[in-house]
């Protein structure tokens, strides 16, 4: 039995670009990748926002009233139903005086029960070295 | 020359805006570049604002990225589509965008 480990790294501002969408797409689908392993192997993914990347999971997105598109807030929320580890890096918060207030750190509302974890770059760091595959956007 | 620039970036443009010089000069932030009047790095609201402009930010793009009106400095007027076109059509002689 393997396990494959995924990070996705967000560091791209939304909505002008289809990058940090794309991110959260494939980290939310990257568990169906297991119907194509062997039997027991298992994918192990995360999905972490840094500097810029940070504002993807800004509260209170009206992309869906004035765009007519579903908002990244709703797929963050959406990477929070799943196993999926969500790690926010906090020196970037603190330099933007953003707070897990502003942000999107759960989906009680859709009977979520993962949370979003505010750590520091190192535990980011950490997290890329130790993936098998690393998606950077 | 009335200049108005429709700024859609957050991290480039910045050095092409100083050096711009206009008798009227207008900075309509669009897109991305609404995070020029809402977004504060270190506690400090973003340079471009110390430029003497007039500063517009189309509330439909702040709005889509999670801020509202009162979070945007206060240099910056927060105006629709509509106003934006009559920004470029009355107020303005040219327009770029960055």
């Amino acid at each position: 039995m393997a396990t494959k480990k995924l990070a996705f790294v967000v560091r791209s501002l939304p909505y002008k670009t289809e990058a940090s969408r794309l991110a959260l797409t494939h980290a939310i689908s990257s568990q169906t990748v297991e119907i194509y392993l062997n039997d027991g192997d298992l994918v192990e993914a995360s999905i972490s926002y840094v500097g810029d990347g940070v504002f993807n999971i800004m509260k209170n997105q009206q992309a869906g009233k004035h765009y007519g598109i579903t908002t990244n807030e709703g797929h963050a929320k959406n990477t929070l139903l799943l196993d999926l580890r969500v790690l926010i890096c906090k020196e970037d918060l603190d330099k933007f005086g953003l707070t897990g207030e502003n942000l999107i750190m759960d989906a009680d509302d859709l009977g979520g029960d993962m949370k979003a974890n505010i750590v520091s770059y190192s535990e980011i760091q950490k997290e890329m070295e130790t993936a098998d595959h690393l998606l950077f956007c | 020359m009335k200049l108005a620039v429709l700024m859609s970036d957050y991290r480039t443009g910045s050095d092409i805006v100083d050096r711009l010089s206009a008798e009227k000069l207008g900075i309509i932030l669009v897109g991305n570049g609404v995070y020029h009047a809402a977004a504060k790095e270190g506690g400090k609201a973003c340079a471009i604002l110390d430029k003497k402009a007039d500063f517009y930010a189309l509330t439909e793009d702040f709005e889509s990225r999670g801020f509202t009106a009162d979070k945007l400095d206060s240099r910056v007027k927060a105006v629709n589509y509509g106003d934006v076109v009559d920004l470029i059509f009355n107020d303005y002689e040219k327009v770029i965008w960055l």
